[in-house]
């Protein structure tokens, strides 16, 4: 296995703060790796650390082989950042910005006119390329942001939220781009974000909270070990239902008028369901979502 | 460095608020020249010929002075936004030193110091001519941009300290309106150095940027006053000249060329390595 990024016991504390305590991973070159976790939980402290911005308190970090700490400049050129603000100038145009960062990587010339085209093609944003950046939509400027942080054709490209505050379908299509990109460069995205569907599309999640991994898998896994399916049932006769539940020694909630069953496997509704078919007048099967196991894992719901 | 110091010069013209911001005190002081001081100080001259073009190259040179320390101070007003808008994480993260970052800031100010100075020279050149003086020969030209490239040079030294300890916008914008008020006193041009209590002349004559207005002043003046003073006894020029702030004076003897060159580059120097020294300490 190819690990572009490898992290060993990384602490950070502001003052008194434990932001980051002790975190241990690593990213395969070329996967789509997700951090998920609630706002403060440490993510975007991870990033910035990982961008070398932040000096670690303790710990090991390597990225694409350069060692944090004693090779910063060769991770710098090995990476490129999307920060969760936006943090190209508002009076230039997309284009001037793009040029005047690409500069920041020793490029002039033609590598540097074919660098910038590529990345515009690449985040999609060659249509608005001439508009000044401040006057751009949200998922513009995000797009732009994108762009910037291809310029140098980086081995892992970091997002801190990249669709934070974007609309539901600007959000989807940002998510699209990234995913795109990722699958067709062999690029390694490594992306923070709190949104539960995001997560559920990444190669491999961990879940952070507090500073520390809660939970560590593949979506699949995640859900499989922390969400549960459900049996939702919609009583005709909710007396006789309960009874019969009861009887049985089945726990059961009830929510949103309905009961609601938890199965360990989907299978296990038919069962059920020809037990109680008698007091019922309809039902649903839910498979498990990265929801369920978010609050599985953290014992709470995302807070936002 | 060249992609930033490009860049920030773009950012700072790119925002005409804000260059007009870093002239306003240079407009203000002479808008009260034109309406009022012009006036009032030629009234207070002998009535000779010339007088009016003399007081008018006067206020030029003291402008030229001002323009160049407000201009720079507005062009650093980059680095403060880039600070307090996070934008030099962008730059952090990219395979450039923090040395080159800040170097990028100083040659991109000093440029921008370098260029509304000429801009301003241009301008009042044309306002000295159109109101009957004469244009400034080839020797006195080169002799202020000689002038208004070492004025940038030191102001950019002692903006750049200044700034070294600035995190947010509201300090440097406190910072920037007291200075844009107090830099018509401390050169001398609301009220000429003579008239000051003592202690005042002092800190004007130890503050860098009103011997940049002085040798402007002795270099702008030097044909106007030949004139005007042409039959007059040579008593009466050098008063004139330390009432003006044509010549500064200390303990009764005046103060030579060299000396005001020296504290201007002594000043670069000096207050440049205290930059370079503020900006390695802010480092984690």
């Amino acid at each position: 296995m190819d690990k572009i990024i490898e992290v060993t016991g990384l602490k950070k504390a502001y003052g008194s703060v434990q932001a980051v305590r002790g975190l241990d991973f690593y990213v395969e070159r070329g996967k789509l790796f997700a951090f998920l976790g609630p706002n403060g939980a440490g993510k975007s402290t991870t990033i910035d650390i990982l961008c070398t911005i932040l000096k670690p308190d303790g710990g090991e970090v390597l990225v694409d082989g350069h060692r944090l700490g004693h090779e910063d400049a060769g991770i710098r050129s090995a990476i490129g950042v999307v920060f969760q603000d936006h943090l190209l100038d508002p009076l230039l145009s997309v284009e001037e910005n793009i040029r005047t960062r690409a500069g920041l990587y020793h490029m002039a010339g033609k590598q540097l006119n074919d660098a910038v085209k590529h990345a515009a093609a690449a985040a999609d944003v060659t249509e608005f390329m001439r508009r000044p950046y401040g006057k751009l939509s949200g998922g513009q400027k995000r797009r732009a942001d994108i762009a910037r942080a291809l310029i140098n054709t980086p081995q892992v490209l970091f997002l801190d939220e990249p669709t934070t505050g974007l609309d539901p379908q600007t959000r989807k299509s940002v998510w699209e781009s990234i995913r795109t990109l990722q699958q067709t460069t062999g690029l390694t995205v490594f992306l923070t974000t709190h949104y539960m569907e995001e997560a559920a599309e990444a190669d491999y999640v961990i879940v952070i909270d507090h500073g520390d991994i809660a939970a560590r898998g593949t979506p699949t896994e995640l859900k499989a070990s922390y969400a549960s399916d459900q049996l939702r049932l919609a009583a005709s006769n909710d007396h006789a239902l309960r009874a019969l539940l009861e009887d049985r020694g089945l726990a059961y909630t009830c929510a949103a008028g309905s009961v609601v069953v938890k199965i360990s496997d989907t299978m296990d509704a038919l069962e059920i369901l020809a037990l109680v078919k008698g007091h019922i007048k309809g039902f649903e099967v839910l498979s498990g979502t990265m929801d369920d196991a978010f609050i599985g894992i953290t014992g709470r719901e995302i807070r936002e | 460095m060249k992609a930033l110091f490009i860049r920030n010069l773009k950012v700072y013209f790119r925002d005409k608020a804000s260059v007009f911001f870093s002239l306003l005190a240079v407009l203000i002081i002479f808008m009260l020249y034109l309406l009022f001081l012009g006036d009032m100080w030629i009234s207070n001259l002998p009535d000779l010929p010339g007088v009016r073009a003399m007081m008018d190259s006067w206020i030029i040179a003291g402008l030229l002075a001002v323009t160049s320390i407000t201009t720079v101070m507005g062009a650093f007003g980059t680095m403060v936004d880039d600070r307090a808008h996070k934008i030099i994480k962008d730059f952090d993260a990219a395979p450039i030193s923090k040395g080159k970052i800040v170097a990028g800031y100083e040659l991109s100010s000093f440029v921008i110091g370098v260029i509304m100075s000429l801009l301003m020279l241009v301008i009042g050149e044309l306002y000295i001519v159109s109101r009957g003086g004469a244009w400034l020969t080839p020797t006195a030209l080169l002799t202020v941009l000689g002038l208004i490239l070492l004025s940038a040079l030191c102001n950019t030294a002692l903006v750049s300290f200044v700034v070294s300890f600035f995190r947010s916008q509201n300090a440097f914008s406190t910072a920037s309106s007291l200075l844009g008020t107090l830099v018509g006193f401390m050169t001398g041009i609301y009220m000429p150095v003579g008239m000051m209590p003592s202690a005042v002349q002092l800190i004007i004559k130890v503050f860098p940027v009103s011997h940049a207005a002085l040798l402007l002043r002795q270099t702008m003046m030097a044909a106007p006053m030949a004139q005007v003073y042409a039959g007059a006894p040579a008593a009466m020029q050098q008063a004139f000249e330390q009432e003006m702030g044509v010549v500064f004076h200390l303990g009764g003897q005046p103060m030579s060329v060299a000396t005001s060159l020296a504290i201007l580059m002594g000043t670069a120097v000096v207050f440049y390595g205290l930059s370079i020294l503020n900006f390695s300490r802010k480092r984690r």
